[in-house]
This record gives structure tokens, C-alpha cells and sequence, in this order.
């Protein structure tokens, strides 16, 4: 850890305590009033799967075995592993480790990218096994929120790639980085929703 | 005595710990899917795991427990509701579908 990002940052130093006063913000504001609005999309179409299984019990149940298990696991599994890159990314920043933060970064975004990819392949399968959109209530909201997500994944990896063009010339320190750290917490939130989605379309038979 | 907050971690045994953690629940899951199919407990423990996950990402990943209150909050009514309405959904789904029937 460098002088500059002890002296800059407040870590756990034994010193009096110098953190902002009513919490941190992790990145900066505007990126959680975008989050807060994901959060609440997401509400309403979770109210929407929630209503549609309650009348449709019986198309709930029997839907995720259509689906491929393996597809929704290898995306959850893609999802944890580049947010924990993510977030290693950002922990070695604070501490000063400019060079092994951007390896984290780029290893979150390969990770990342491989869950528009898994989710094109699995389209591919659904296609092939005859699940469409008009399948039926539980294939209706399945592509509903998935699609969704997935297009809220795009812009996580949208993001990714502009935080890695600043990181690689140099624009993030350990003592100032907020683009970075409101990078990683989109990322998480997004990691989050996916974490429900997963078990609502693919394991509760 | 004012109990000094916590400060942002520098560490990475605990994102380290978080992702086995969070590996080692998607595994439950699959295994409780794969044994437990149809069986009436089945959405009590998905809902659990659901939790649990969520919470691991939002404190060691987001470090809620340093956040503003407003961060905080936001993330602890989103983790929960997904867990709580497929417990309603499971024990008073008929209700539910009354309840919203035009």
C-alpha cells in the first residue's frame, strides 16, 4: 500500500475515525439513483411473475424443467465471478495496487462477457426445443425478465468498458476512483437481481 | 463511548470468503432443486438461499454496512421482497390470485 492511499483513504488505521459522517456512498450518488430505479423496474416485474404464478401454479411448476439448468447456472456462475473480480478491483485500488486492479478489472469484464454470450446460446436451445415467447405464461415472463436483465447486463459491460479506457490511462488512485466503485456497484446490484431470477425461472419446479 | 464505525476493507480473503460462499449456495440450490422437487419446503429453503445470497453480495461486495442509511435500506427492502413474495405466493397463492383478479 502506498503512502499516498493510507494517507487518502480511510482505512482501518487505528486513527480517529475519519468517515464521512451518515455513511459512505459507494461511487457517487447518481449511480445509486439509477440503481434505486433498477430496483424498483424490478419490483414491478417481479410483482408481474409473482401475480402470473399465483394464477398459473400449475405453468410455474412445470416450466423450469424445460429450461436449461445448465445455462442459468453457468450465467449465475459468470455473474459471481465478475463481481467478486469487480470488487477485488476496486479493493486493490484502495490500496494502491493500480496494476493488479486493472488485471481484476479486465477479468471481471472477460467473466461478464461470457453472460450475453451463455444467454445467446441458450436462446439458441430454446428456440431448438420449441420454447418461444407464446409458449405460455411461464415462457411470456421467463423472456420478459431475462431479456431485461440482459439488456441491464449490457449496460453493466457498457460501463465496464469505458471504467477499463479510464483505468488504463490512468484516471483512477487510490485516492479517487468513483467511477470505478459506482462501476462495481451497478455490477453488484445487477449480480443481485440475477441471484433471484435464477432459482424463480430455472430450479422451483 | 461512541463504538468507532467500521472502515473499508483492503483485504481480499473476505471477497474471497463471500464468493466461495456464494458458489458453495448456488450449489445448495441446484442440489435442493434437483432432491427436493415438488416437496412442500422446497420454496421455504430457495427463499433462504435466495436471501442469504443477496445479503453476501450487498456486505462484502457493496460494503452496505458502511453505506448511507438510504443505500443501506434500499438494499435490505430489495433483497427481501423476491424471498417474502414467494413465500406469500407458496402459502396464500390463491388468496393472491383473488386478490388480483379483475
Amino acid at each position: 500500500m502506498t503512502t499516498a492511499a493510507i494517507q487518502a483513504f480511510p482505512v482501518d488505521d487505528g486513527q480517529p475515525d475519519r468517515q464521512p459522517a451518515g455513511g459512505r456512498i459507494p461511487g457517487n450518488h447518481g449511480i445509486w439513483v439509477g440503481i434505486t430505479c433498477e430496483f424498483v423496474e424490478f419490483l414491478v416485474l417481479f410483482t408481474v411473475y409473482f401475480v402470473a404464478r399465483a394464477h398459473n401454479a400449475e405453468a410455474f411448476e412445470a416450466g423450469p424443467g424445460r429450461l436449461s439448468t445448465l445455462a442459468g447456472t453457468a450465467i449465475t456462475l459468470l455473474m459471481v465471478t465478475s463481481s467478486f473480480f469487480i470488487a477485488c478491483s476496486v479493493t486493490t485500488m484502495r490500496a494502491g495496487q493500480q496494476r493488479q486492479s486493472l488485471y481484476w478489472l479486465i477479468g471481471g469484464l472477460v467473466f461478464a462477457l461470457g453472460y450475453p454470450l451463455v444467454k445467446y446460446l441458450e436462446f439458441q436451445w430454446n428456440l431448438g426445443h420449441g420454447i418461444h415467447g407464446d409458449s405460455g405464461i411461464f415462457f411470456t415472463v421467463y423472456y420478459y425478465l431475462t431479456l431485461t436483465h440482459l439488456v441491464h447486463g449490457f449496460w453493466g459491460i457498457l460501463g465496464l468498458l469505458w471504467v477499463l479506457a479510464n483505468h488504463v490511462n490512468g484516471s483512477y488512485t487510490a485516492e479517487s476512483h468513483p467511477g470505478l466503485e459506482a462501476l462495481a456497484s451497478y455490477w453488484h446490484a445487477t449480480d443481485i437481481i440475477w441471484l433471484a431470477l435464477f432459482p424463480l425461472f430455472y430450479l422451483l419446479a | 463511548m461512541k463504538a468507532k464505525p467500521a472502515l473499508p476493507s483492503l483485504s481480499l480473503s473476505t471477497l474471497f470468503g463471500a464468493w466461495l460462499g456464494l458458489l458453495g449456495l448456488t450449489a445448495l440450490g441446484l442440489v435442493l432443486a434437483r432432491w427436493s422437487a415438488g416437496a412442500s419446503g422446497l420454496p421455504l429453503a430457495v427463499a433462504a438461499v435466495v436471501w442469504f445470497k443477496g445479503w453476501l453480495v450487498a456486505r462484502h461486495f457493496i460494503e452496505s454496512n458502511l453505506a448511507h442509511p438510504f443505500i443501506a435500506w434500499v438494499l435490505r427492502i430489495f433483497i427481501v421482497c423476491v424471498p417474502a413474495a414467494l413465500l406469500i405466493t407458496t402459502w396464500f397463492g390463491p388468496q393472491l390470485a383473488r386478490w388480483t383478479s379483475l
